[in-house]
């Protein structure tokens, strides 16, 4: 038997509508996740953090007054934040090509489109535990390796300078 | 957390301590489980979808009654129900509801400034089309009568663009 045993993670749960919130919460119980904080905007989902080590979190993207994108902005970068590297599961119903690269951007490990299922939901988490990746630490930009995949480079003489 | 140049970091894993997942990493036993409780959910769905609808229907009325300068700005409130029982409609088995959800919100994205009253129809025949699903019961892709709904908000998009002149 495949084996998932999520009795000790602690899911901070940031999202504003409590029927959405209800679902996520009923399949983290049935994985055994039953240690889940519930916020309902990204200002309370900061706030919880300082008190809530967190092992995981799922934060909806479209929230007011502070959204799911600017909630990992801040969460990823902002100095004092109790844990930076802690992983971010975006759940949204918004899948343009635009908004997946803004989330990447600023800092969101996986996403998750709605309307969820139990098997889409449970992968997702296990690809975050999995597949812990790397951070990377710039002048704009703090957050899991944004490349997914190291492929080889077929030229790369090409990307050298050239030496006058 | 900056420096001149990129700078990789591993984090510490924690979470391999916490979690034991197994190569494959799917526990069927687990998985069904969820499925069944979703499952179990879908009395509760009923119920809440129905606040949705009448907000829906609330916010429609509103958009109507303004004039047709600022319709636009009151079918936010529109999109924002619709937008979340596209989000819903599917995990409970009434794909009808995200598929006409969706339709809905694209169409609300692409209005102009001024929303004329044909604009304002396709609107309503979405929201009514949505209350239909769920007074019917049209679970799944709702078979016959759902192929047969979607096909005829097709034709009411069809015939009148979201960006028709108002």
């Amino acid at each position: 038997m495949i084996g998932f045993d999520g009795g000790q993670l602690k899911v901070l749960l940031v999202e504003d509508n409590e029927h959405f919130r209800r679902l996520i919460r009923t399949v983290l119980q049935a994985l055994g996740i039953t240690d889940v904080r519930e916020e309902a905007d990204g200002g309370a989902g900061l706030a919880a953090l300082a008190a809530y080590p967190a092992d995981l979190v799922i934060v909806d993207y479209r929230m007011t007054p502070m959204d799911g994108l600017e909630f990992t902005r801040r969460l990823r970068r902002e100095p004092g934040r109790a844990n930076p590297y802690v992983p971010v599961l975006m759940v949204t119903g918004y899948t343009e090509p635009k908004l997946v690269a803004q989330a990447r951007d600023a800092g969101v490990n996986e996403f998750l489109a709605k309307p969820i299922s139990a098997k889409m939901l449970l992968s997702r988490i296990v690809q975050v535990l999995q597949t812990p990746r790397a951070f990377v630490s710039a002048s704009d930009y703090f957050g899991p390796d944004r490349r997914r995949r190291q492929t080889p480079i077929a030229h790369p003489e090409r990307r050298r300078c050239d030496e006058a | 957390m900056s420096s001149e140049q990129p700078e990789f970091i591993q984090p510490p894993d924690t979470l391999k301590d916490k979690v034991d997942v197994t190569a494959g990493g799917v526990d069927l036993d687990a998985l069904e489980k969820a499925e069944a409780l979703i499952a179990g959910l879908q009395g509760d769905y009923l119920s809440w979808v129905e606040g949705d609808l009448e907000k829906l229907q609330e916010f429609y009325k509103a958009a109507e009654a303004a004039e047709p300068a600022d319709r636009r700005e009151k079918l936010r409130d529109v999109f924002s129900v619709a937008h979340d029982v596209k989000g819903q409609g599917g995990s409970f088995n009434y794909h009808l509801m995200t598929t006409i959800g969706n339709q809905l919100c694209r169409f609300i994205e692409k209005l102009p400034e001024q929303v004329s009253r044909g604009q304002m129809e396709v609107v309503k025949v979405h929201i009514d089309a949505l209350r239909l699903v769920i007074a019917q019961r049209l679970e799944g892709d709702g078979g016959r009568a759902g192929s047969n709904l979607v096909r005829g908000l097709d034709a009411v998009i069809n015939k009148v663009k979201p960006a028709e002149e108002g």
